[in-house]
């Protein structure tokens, strides 16, 4: 095999992919590293078959229990996706807020060729200009509710590139990758019309999550409302000429095995269908799967040699000219810190102030759900239908005192399926799946036919997606005591809100509540059944995870430079969601895709 | 053999340097090889047939077979140079050679093989390495022959042999299992007479064996008997205790008949208490929670309804069908449209294969 590369990259998903085929194309030596397995649609499967299938158990499949000792959730039951990593092997520890340590794993942290968008339901939004430079926005204004001491005015934070600067990477990810959707009443400028292949015919339950966007824009701007657009998803509903994939008949694609299901048929927009498998005929890339990097070595300021274990455990080395890390924003800083363990000279490089891993960010996240007059196939569907950016314009966050906005869309794949529709009863997120249902011993006989005549295809919800206020103190460390299947030390997150981050929290999930109330009017077969946000949740702490090793203009607030290089080390690139100074108001995979075309265009001419 | 398949699941559940038993979940798990390693249940891997073996080249016929690879793991101290499996799923004593998985260019400590076996089947097999013959220690099921030899075992997909459960603990699985499907309502039921009359005969006994049992259930109780055998085999020790504590409950309350038996009302009554977690006569030494065991069953019972047929429940889709059924469109479809996503022959999805 070889061992000498023009550049090696650390992650196969959405901050990886982009620079893997930019740098492919140009000619250069590109050798992918990747963790996970690698699991083929059909067409590229030797025998026509997926390993990834539409079984709802191959989702959230048998118990296991955490057996790792001294954890507040030792002894708990927990079902994880077989191309998630197993929480006894590979866990993320979250210290809570009562200080009690606990084992998860962020939704969509997958360990696949692909990363977590081969599991993402594929809402592939922007982020708007305001989101891009929070700080200045943010600079003159008084004190917002919740910050009495202007936490967000020294927090807050500029990227080190605009919205016009990001822009044509935008359109170039959304043509590459392969995105539906539409451009009108979206509130961020886009250069190229076309951006996005037609969505589907929505799912007829949306209508009134449709409706209700109409009204709440009505409601907090009549003089000019801002209109709901259908949710750009990562679905493919035409012929993609870039990556050669082919759509027979375009309304077939509609199937609620799609959220946290990787597509046996290639139709979602993963970055191995999109970005990665038509590299496969060229010679000078190569993948690397089923190998974890152990950590890098450094003779100073370069990277010189990336240690990795192989399919059965054997240690391997590589080396590139540029090695970049997008292994997620956890594990890439898990990874860093890891080296700087093992390796005097790397931590003297990468560690000159301080922030690696500080800054962690997750999203701001929440909703609203109601069950709606009528009653609807949802199990053909895709993840979403309806979005607004509403809640993400300046003249709101006035309105409404906020620091940052939110994206608020409408799901339309959740609990279409029996199994989701129980298992998720009550469950406040993925590491408390069955746990209302089980509680809810009343699920018996006629009282579960009950439930399903009042639930099943009758749930409708809307989700919130908002930027999370930085905070030096939420971080990602190494964990003193609890080590991976590899006796490496895993990552110790430490993440608590801000009380403004609560306040936007409420104020959005308010917004949803709104959606669905105005949505449905006054029919009195509406069933609204609440609103909440993660602020109450205990478990799980995160669904998307960035930050970490912020990017910005000054090294001595920034661990990386504007083109994502860290800033001590002439050949190290970090370009996952570690690089996000703030998170956004939207899902981020766009955002991170964007930006690795971006920081290809600058380090491929390098080479 | 393909190589990548493979080596996907050996890496993720099988490679490792940490020794401890962090996937023992039960006491009898410490100690065991399978207890190291994550979901070692997956081995050796049942999955969808679609041509390779000489045999079966007839596309019309894949979906009668499951692939089954077998994985053989060499210690870094005991390099092996032929490995080899036996089983009853071929002639019992003629060795089908295994051979090392490749990585590009380079070996791995893996050997493996993917065969083609029936659906519905449970065979016991054993690794043949450098002539010595022994079991798989990677899967934690093994049978015992009436001669006290020990093998490994593994079943297909569809699986409708008792495995793990006795007759009577099947029995009054099925029972207590009735008061948590939506199957045995007047509704229910009159749904399931109609499914299964619907099923031509030779469909009925070659897919359904236990037929007489979906008169009233999609075949729950199966579900379970495979997933204590295999996926969850960690829960088998609760429902052995629990099942035999509630057959002395039952037996309590009434002297003259055999709990699987007696009228319904028992059941309905055991399932209030045991909600409330207050059972009486219940020997909470043996078992602390009975709503623990409840809502464990309960889980189980509506995964077994609902789950792909191939788990061993929701028998050709029953549980699935129940639900087009009673949720139509009123126009002369449904507003749960399964087959549509589903690979044929079960579902009719144009593309999807399963």
């Amino acid at each position: 095999m070889n061992t000498d590369f023009d550049i090696v990259i650390v992650g196969s998903g959405a901050g990886g992919a982009p620079i893997a085929r930019e740098a492919a194309r140009a000619g250069k030596r590109v050798l992918v590293l990747e963790k996970g397995p690698l699991i083929q649609p059909q067409d590229s499967s030797p025998n026509g078959r997926s390993s990834f299938k539409r079984d709802e158990l191959l989702s959230d499949g048998a118990e296991k229990i955490l057996t790792l000792p001294g954890l507040a959730n030792t002894g708990s039951s927990y079902y994880s996706s077989h191309v998630e990593p197993d929480l006894n092997d590979e866990p993320h520890i979250y210290q809570g807020a009562v200080g009690a340590d606990r084992a998860t794993i962020e939704g969509y942290t997958a360990q696949v060729v692909g990363g977590g968008t081969q599991l993402y339901g594929g809402v592939s939004l922007r982020f708007t200009p305001t989101d891009l430079r929070l700080k200045s926005f943010n600079e003159g204004r008084s004190s917002l509710p919740s910050d009495p001491n202007d936490d967000v005015k020294r927090n807050a934070r500029d990227w080190p590139i605009s919205y016009d600067e990001l822009e044509p990477y935008y359109c170039k990810a959304e043509k590459l990758v392969g995105l539906n959707g539409e451009q009108t009443n979206q509130q961020k400028p886009f250069s190229q019309t076309d951006t996005y292949q037609p969505p589907l015919l929505a799912n007829p339950i949306s209508q009134f999550a449709h409706t209700g966007m109409q009204a709440l824009a009505a409601q907090l701007n009549p003089a000019a409302p801002v209109q709901p657009y259908r949710t750009p998803l990562a679905v493919i509903t035409r012929d993609h000429e870039p990556s050669g994939r082919k759509v027979p008949d375009p309304e077939s694609l509609k199937t609620s095995y799609v959220n946290r299901y990787g597509d046996p048929l290639g139709y979602k927009s993963n970055t191995w269908v999109a970005l990665l498998r038509p590299l496969t005929t060229l010679e000078n890339f190569e993948i690397r799967c089923n190998c974890v990097v152990t950590h890098l070595q450094s003779d100073g300021t370069r990277v010189n040699r990336v240690f990795y274990l192989d399919p059965s455990g054997q240690e391997q080395s590589v080396t590139g000219k540029i090695v970049v890390v997008a292994c997620s924003a956890i594990e890439t800083v898990r990874l860093l810190q890891l080296s700087a363990a093992l390796d005097g000279r790397f931590d003297q490089q990468i560690n000159q102030n301080g922030l690696l891993g500080r800054y962690f960010l997750t999203h701001c996240f929440g909703g609203a759900s109601a069950l709606v007059p009528g009653r609807y196939d949802k199990s053909r569907s895709l993840d979403a239908d309806w979005a607004t950016d509403c809640c993400g314009v300046p003249s709101f966050l006035e309105s409404h005192q906020l620091w940052a906005g939110a994206a608020i869309y409408n799901n339309t794949s959740d609990q279409a399926l029996p199994l989701s529709l129980l298992r998720t009863h009550y469950a406040e997120d993925l590491d408390s799946l069955w746990n209302g249902f089980m509680a809810d011993t009343s699920l018996r006989g006629q009282g579960l036919i009950d439930f399903l005549q009042e639930q099943f295809g009758r749930g409708l919800s809307v989700s919130f997606m908002g930027n999370h206020l930085p905070q030096a103190t939420n971080r990602i460390q190494l964990h003193p005591r609890i080590t991976d299947k590899w006796g490496r030390p895993v990552a110790h997150i430490i993440k608590n809100w801000h009380p403004h981050d609560e306040y936007l929290m409420d104020t959005m999930a308010d917004q949803c509540g709104q959606v669905l109330r105005l949505g449905a009017g006054s029919d009195p077969s509406f069933k609204f059944l609440g609103q909440g946000s993660v602020k109450d949740s205990p478990l799980r702490i995160a669904n998307h995870i960035l930050g970490g090793a912020r990017f910005g203009d000054d090294p001595a607030d920034s661990v990386l430079d504007k083109n994502c290089r860290a800033w001590h080390f002439d050949n190290l690139y970090v370009t996952d969601g570690a690089f996000m100074p703030t998170s956004g108001g939207a899902n981020p995979t766009n955002t991170i895709e964007a930006n690795s075309f971006r920081v290809a265009d600058q380090i491929v001419p390098l080479l | 053999m393909d190589a990548q398949y493979t080596l996907n699941y050996c890496t993720k559940y099988l490679a490792r340097y940490n020794p401890e038993a962090r996937h023992a979940f039960t006491p009898a798990d410490q100690g065991t090889v399978a207890g190291t390693i994550c979901e070692a249940w997956r081995f050796p891997m049942i999955d969808t047939y679609a041509g390779g073996s000489g045999d079966i080249t007839d596309p019309a016929l894949f979906s009668s077979y499951n692939q089954v690879t077998f994985v053989f793991r060499e210690l870094a101290t005991k390099p092996a140079t032929s490995v080899g499996v036996i089983g009853t799923f071929n002639n019992l004593y003629s060795v089908i050679p295994m051979s090392r998985v490749p990585f590009g260019d380079v070996p791995t400590a893996f050997w493996a093989i993917s065969v083609a076996v029936p659906k519905r089947q449970v065979h016991r097999y054993r690794y043949v390495v450098d002539g010595k013959v022994m079991n798989d220690e990677i899967n934690p099921q093994t049978t015992s022959l009436p001669t006290g030899q020990v093998w490994s075992r593994f079943f297909t997909e569809e699986c409708a042999e008792n495995l793990v459960l006795e007759d009577w603990e099947q029995a009054l699985l099925y029972r207590l299992v009735e008061q948590m499907a939506p199957f045995r309502t007047t509704d229910g039921q009159r749904f399931l007479d109609q499914f299964y009359t619907f099923l031509d005969n030779s469909n009925k006994i070659s897919n359904y064996e236990h037929a007489y049992r979906f008169d009233e259930s999609v075949g729950e109780v199966g579900y379970i008997d495979n997933l204590l055998a295999r996926e969850e085999h960690h829960r088998l020790v609760d429902y052995k205790i629990c099942l035999s504590i509630i057959r002395q409950v039952l037996r309590l309350r009434n002297p003259f008949e055999e709990p699987v038996a007696i009228s319904g009302e028992y059941y309905n009554a055991l399932y209030d208490e045991m909600a409330t977690d207050k059972v009486d006569g219940w020997d909470t030494s043996r078992y602390g929670s009975p709503l623990f065991f409840l809502n464990l069953l309960r889980r189980h019972a509506c995964a077994g309804s609902f789950s792909h047929p191939k788990y061993g429940g929701n028998s050709g889709g029953a549980g699935w069908a129940y639900l087009s059924e009673r949720f139509p469109d009123g126009r002369g479809g449904t507003l749960f449209d399964w087959g549509a996503a589903i690979e044929p022959p079960l579902g009719r999805n144009a593309h999807y294969l399963g």
